[in-house]
């Protein structure tokens, strides 16, 4: 039984504690959060003890085998180093730091203290886009030619407004593109260059939005467009993939299988319509089942550290591209750690 | 109104053919086409006169002429026309250099005769409507657009450069292009472009996405690529992804359609919606009868053509250009 110390009751540390709930060879020793009654809310029908500190939790808990931290972006690094020494396993959210250097820096102190530090990249375990590398990988559709992708929806709201805060969530081409751009990177390989265009700063603060295209060239030849949302209503994702002998195309906003309508309790109260997408495991269950397995049984994951170093190479030259109005060129090859662009 | 066609090299002679023939007042009056055999062919389908030279057709009771050949052909077969003072609509790209555009536009204006660039994108009502919304304040400040047209592989003379002028880019950059320019009254000042051929043997441009900084501050991205394959349910597409600060819009000008899955035609998507070339002919028409300006002049081609040219020389040179 994997003893298992949460940092974070927010949205994904929620997530998370419900899938850890279900696993049976996990145990949920400990959720943190200074806000005690969220930490407590998430503790129910678990033996986890909730805490206001890190330092707390550490001290009053035994044999931690996992800590997963399910903090905003700024605080990833200070808690994977401060991780190292206190449990052999590491669980990070994405974006892994808000950088290169900051990645590289975690990935070097895991390294050099046998610590394994996995990473949240959930999109992989989306059974839409497994699906999609399979037919890929089966040339359903020849060799891949433009591909698109779009994610997002309304502004999301969190703890003191993290995410609209650039020096802590590094805004929506860190935060949100990043899954596309390691999916991306999946399929169709290292990257050349990237060019990308996002709102100013006046305009994504003043109005509480965020909108960027990211235009990226990789070395197989592939031209990806991604687009990133936190202007629309509704949160959606789709990727369209154009090859030489046809087209796969996914959209979570035209095909959800099950739309909830409540009749509106007053007159004019538009009924609010729910997507879902059931399934048996969430994504987020499969992500956490396959990191505890390969903890368990000494298995490399399907998306790694270094993956997510390189999904934040991507969104480091975007936002550079989006500094300097000028396309940024990709260093080729593997990245030596810490390298900044 | 007798209008001439000059050749059926475009596709969408056909369809200006068939309208010109629906309308009482309208009459097909002589096709030339340097294709003899093609030009033949289709003055005997619409019972009209075959000319084997264009001052032959330029010289008959002619009043007005559309011009549909091969886009590098267009310049000298404008020229003709309007020195034989007939007013003339011209297919998309206008030319394919600036130059040829330019002298284009000077010929007409020195010869009194009216030019209007084929945008009928323009025309369709759903366009028509969305751009009303921005134009209108719907969306408070635009900030950025998402556009795309893309469309399947045409083959033929669209795949020889020294006909058709390149590619995808040549042929898919003009349409949002133009609507760009004409929801916000701005000009694209600044032009980055990933182009290359990925999905045809031809070794001709199939594949392009163009970002360009327009000069009212809004950044745009179009994907141009002939990437629908002989499978997908349609030809392609027309659509704008508006991001403004007080909403979204967005905008497909074929979404009129139904799905039909047939054992005989396979999956196919039957559009249903208002015809958008019949309306840009019978606006054409009135101009020429009211006198007043087209809709869109060869100005608004020619702006359109600049854009795609930047296109090719920000992915030759792997840099962002100056659009002029």
């Amino acid at each position: 039984m994997l003893k298992v110390l949460l940092l974070g009751a927010g949205t994904m540390g929620s997530v998370h504690a419900r899938a850890y709930k279900s696993l049976g060879n996990v145990e949920l020793i400990g959720i943190v959060d200074r806000q005690e009654a969220k930490a407590g809310k998430l503790s129910a029908n678990t033996s986890a003890k909730v805490f206001t500190s890190y330092e707390e939790a550490v001290a009053k808990l035994n044999a931690i085998d996992v800590i997963d931290i399910c903090l905003p972006t700024h605080l990833h690094k200070e808690y994977v180093m401060k991780s190292i020494g206190i449990a052999r396993n590491i669980i990070c959210e994405k974006p892994l730091g808000l950088n290169v250097t900051e990645a590289g820096d975690m990935i070097a102190a895991c390294e050099k203290n046998n610590v394994r530090l996995f990473v949240g990249h959930v999109v992989r375990f989306f059974p839409e886009y497994k699906r999609i590398q399979s037919l890929l990988k089966k040339g359903s559709i020849g060799t891949p030619a433009v591909v698109r992708t779009t994610r997002g929806g309304a502004f999301p709201r969190a703890w003191k407004n993290w995410y609209g805060d650039f020096e802590k969530s590094g805004g929506l081409i860190l935060d949100l593109l990043i899954h596309d751009f390691d999916f991306l990177r999946a399929c169709f390989g290292n990257v050349e260059r990237v060019y990308a265009k996002k709102l100013n700063r006046e305009d994504a603060v003043g109005e509480n939005i965020d909108y960027a295209l990211v235009t990226i060239r990789f070395h197989s030849g592939v031209i990806a467009h991604a687009e990133g949302t936190w202007a629309h209503q509704g949160f959606s994702y789709g990727i369209e993939i154009a090859g030489t002998k046809g087209i796969i195309d996914y959209n979570s906003a035209k095909n959800a299988p099950l739309k909830h309508r409540s009749k509106g309790k007053k007159m004019d109260g538009a009924a609010v319509e729910v997507p879902e997408s059931p399934l048996a495991s969430s994504p987020y269950r499969d992500e956490l089942k396959h990191f505890i397995d390969c903890i368990v049984n000494g298995k490399d994951p399907v998306v790694t550290a270094y993956d997510a170093l390189h999904a934040i190479e991507i969104a480091m030259a975007a936002l550079t591209s989006c500094e300097t109005g000028q396309p940024v060129t990709l260093s080729t090859g593997e990245l030596t750690r810490g390298n900044e662009i | 109104m007798k209008i001439g066609i000059i050749s059926f090299a475009h596709g969408h002679a056909y369809s200006y053919a068939n309208i010109i023939r629906k309308y009482k007042g309208l009459e097909l009056a002589g096709v030339f086409d340097e294709d003899e055999s093609r030009g033949r062919a289709v003055a005997a389908h619409y019972h009209t006169a075959f000319y084997t030279k264009l001052h032959h057709l330029l010289a008959a009771d002619v009043d007005t002429v559309i011009v549909t050949s091969e886009n590098s052909k267009h310049a000298q077969h404008v020229m003709a026309a309007a020195k034989a003072k007939k007013n003339i609509l011209c297919e998309k790209p206008i030319a394919t250099t600036a130059e040829d555009a330019k002298n284009m536009i000077a010929c007409c204006e020195a010869n009194g005769v009216l030019l209007q660039v084929a945008f009928p994108v323009r025309y369709s009502t759903p366009i028509k409507r969305a751009r009303e919304i921005v134009q209108k304040g719907g969306l408070g400040k635009i900030l950025a657009v998402k556009g795309t047209n893309r469309g399947t592989n045409p083959g033929g003379w669209f795949l020889n450069k020294a006909l058709s002028g390149g590619g995808a880019v040549m042929d898919h950059t003009v349409h949002v292009v133009d609507l760009l320019r004409w929801f916000m009254d701005a000009e694209v000042k600044k032009v980055y472009a990933e182009i290359d051929h990925l999905i045809a043997d031809e070794k001709i441009d199939d594949c392009g996405i163009v970002t360009m900084d327009l000069d009212n501050g809004v950044f745009a991205t179009l994907d141009c690529s002939w990437s629908r394959n002989n499978h997908y349910p349609t030809w392609g597409d027309v659509t704008l992804e508006v991001v403004g600060t007080e909403g979204t819009l967005g905008v497909n000008a074929f979404d009129q359609k139904i799905d039909v899955y047939s054992d005989t035609e396979g999956a196919s998507w039957k559009y249903w919606g208002d015809d958008m070339n019949e309306k840009m002919i019978l606006d054409f028409v009135d101009a020429i009868k009211k006198g007043r300006q087209p809709f869109v002049t060869g100005d608004d081609g020619l702006k359109a053509l600049e854009v795609a040219l930047s296109a090719y020389r920000s992915s030759e040179s792997g840099q962002t250009v100056l659009n002029s």
